[in-house]
């Protein structure tokens, strides 16, 4: 991370950044001016005079401006740990996407090693596990955060058990790609060393996998937090990204859901650069 | 030695798994035999008939491996290099379904297999209806969008050294944000009909888009660039006759990558808010009141439609790139 904040990038992202900031407040008042000059027309209470001020400060604009973002960032981020603040749900939900990825790499180091000690196996689950990735698995969340309530499996365990079963798919494949990844030779090598294939797993196969891991895990970490987002979303929770969201979608607070917006891409910005973080500390070699 | 034999033996030199194919047969058989009797009873299986359905299980399962171990060694078609694949979803459909009436659970908690086809059938134009919304005018439309401005964005990028530094760090760092957090921004902006869907869904294909085909513009052969330059090659001609091509397979990359977006993005856009009618739509209505047999059948439809989209745009693929290495036996 700091290595490319000090690349030569710095000063063109900077620019670019500057220039979408100039164009976004021309924008935004050119969106918000005909709902503005509608509201005055109404004869509504207002606080501003003409259709230019009140565009800046409409209840729910169509873009929201640079204040009222400032305003709602405020409102939503203290106190820390207030149920209604954005600190603490960012918690939850990056908690539940964590345990989400454990729990996937779990089952996706099963069938990844299934895949490649076993040629039936392959032939016969392997097209589903492609087949369901082609698929908006998305769909199932609702259906399964429901169906695990039933079973009395609540709180933010449902979570993170969807986001598991949305994340293991690259993980499975990225696994079963790394654990191929062994040239012959190598392979070779452990033959001539008579090393049993649990030792060719642990010693050869395992950590020539993990770099394939740390790609997955990057891919797998965004579907992962996905995942939990929409089955907070799907369901009644108490905390969460998506409870904010779906409350605040309901109330029909546009300041708001745009805060939360750029909140969770933050969250998910921060969960995928601690993989990268973690890939560097594992795999120094690699550099 | 095995390593130094070429090639497979046909079909013909390796003798049919009779064992296997018998051992299917009869799981096959005990598993529907066991449904067929259960069919309209409503009390618990015994001790018995739940040692019949495991027996029938293993015995199906044993044979599948069977089969797929010599479906496996020999060379095949893709046709009957299916065959494992269909055998297990069949044996798990007839599992499930004898398992579930076994147990007798509730068709509002987990609808049998038969019983949701049986619903697909009955709700058929409703579901046509809602998938027309989704895919066609939602998925299709932003994909379409998405797409057509991720490879423009991208020519431009790969031509401009500034916006590959000043642009290009966000594109990347944009494909790491939930979806799921811009579907309500959208469609408060947008309202509750389809275009707020699809712009969601343009968003969402337009970064692994404007990536992809950025990283095949720009990793050409040095030596291809060199000899452009000995020709004296236009911009515009080094873009036609190498860069482009060069491109195409990572493009096609994105574009499989954007079909499963698409479909996801469209379908969580309509978690927010949705004019009555889509596939999204449907499946938290009907999740919300117990309705299960429908959103399984929401579900299937969504899948179908997805597996053959993708199965579409790979068609393509290989008809547009078909002399790329990865094509090649």
């Amino acid at each position: 991370m700091l290595a490319r904040l000090r690349s030569p990038n710095l000063v063109p992202m900077l620019v670019v950044a500057l220039v979408i900031a100039l164009l976004y407040y021309p924008l935004m008042l050119f969106a918000n001016l005909p709902v503005a000059q509608r509201a005055l027309d109404s004869g509504a209470a207002l606080e501003c005079d003409s259709a230019l001020e009140c565009a800046t400060q409409l209840r729910s604009p169509v873009l929201p401006s640079p204040q009222q973002l400032w305003k709602g960032f405020a409102n939503l981020l203290f106190p820390l740990n207030s149920p209604n603040a954005i600190p603490l749900n960012a918690a939850v939900t990056a908690l539940e996407t964590l345990v989400g990825l454990l729990l996937a790499t779990v089952v996706g180091f099963f069938f990844a090693i299934g895949i490649v000690a076993s040629r039936a196996f392959e032939r016969s689950l392997l097209p589903w596990i492609v087949a369901s990735q082609t698929v908006p698995i998305i769909a199932i969340a609702p259906m399964l955060v429901v169906l695990l309530g039933q079973y009395g499996v609540q709180g933010w365990i449902p979570k993170a058990i969807i986001a598991a079963y949305i994340a293991f798919f690259p993980i499975a494949i990225g696994v079963a790609k790394g654990l191929r990844s062994p040239d012959p030779l190598s392979l070779d090598l452990m033959k001539t060393y008579n090393a049993s294939s649990w030792q060719t797993y642990l010693k050869l196969r395992f950590p020539a996998s993990l770099p394939y891991l740390f790609t997955a895990f990057k891919v797998a970490m965004t579907a992962a937090l996905i995942g939990a987002i929409v089955a907070e979303i799907s369901t009644i929770s108490f905390q969460g990204i998506g409870k904010m969201l779906a409350e605040n979608s309901r109330a029909a607070d546009v300041v708001a859901t745009w805060v939360i917006m750029i909140a969770s891409a933050v969250l998910g910005i921060v969960l995928v650069a601690l993989v990268g973080w973690l890939e560097r500390v594992v795999t120094p070699w690699k550099r | 030695m095995e390593a130094l034999k070429v090639g497979r033996p046909s079909p013909a030199a390796r003798p049919l798994p009779w064992l296997g194919v018998a051992a299917v047969g009869l799981g096959f058989a005990l598993l529907a035999l066991f449904t067929w009797s259960w069919w309209d009873r409503s009390d618990l299986a015994g001790t018995g008939q739940k040692l019949l359905i495991l027996a029938g299980f293993a015995a199906a399962a044993y044979g599948v491996a069977r089969v797929a171990n010599f479906v496996a060694a020999v060379r095949t078609g893709p046709l009957v290099g299916f065959i494992p694949a269909g055998l297990t979803l069949a044996l798990l459909l007839l599992t499930v379904e004898a398992l579930l009436r076994a147990y007798q659970v509730p068709a509002g908690l987990i609808p049998t297999p038969t019983r949701v086809f049986a619903t697909l059938w009955a709700v058929r134009d409703v579901l046509l209806q809602d998938a027309y919304q989704t895919v066609v005018l939602e998925a299709f439309t932003g994909y379409l969008i998405g797409c057509g401005l991720g490879v423009v964005t991208a020519l431009l990028v790969s031509r401009f050294v500034f916006l590959e530094r000043g642009f290009l760090p966000y594109a990347t760092a944009f494909s790491s944000i939930p979806i799921v957090a811009l579907a309500p921004v959208l469609v408060k902006m947008m309202g509750l009909e389809w275009p707020s869907k699809a712009a969601i869904v343009a968003i969402t294909v337009f970064f692994p888009v404007v990536v992809g085909t950025f990283r095949g513009l720009t990793e050409v052969s040095p030596l291809s660039l060199d000899l452009m330059r000995s020709y004296a090659a236009s911009n515009a001609q080094q873009y036609w006759w190498l860069r482009i091509p060069n491109a195409l397979p990572f493009i096609f990359n994105a574009l499989k990558l954007g079909t499963t977006l698409a479909m996801i993005g469209s379908i969580v856009g309509e978690f927010f808010g949705a004019g009555g009618q889509g596939l999204g739509f449907r499946i938290q209505i009907e999740a919300g009141r117990f309705g299960f047999d429908i959103v399984w059948s929401a579900i299937i439809v969504a899948s179908v439609i997805g597996i053959a989209w993708y199965g579409l745009v790979a068609w393509l693929e290989r008809r547009m790139t078909g002399w790329h290495v990865s094509f090649r036996e």
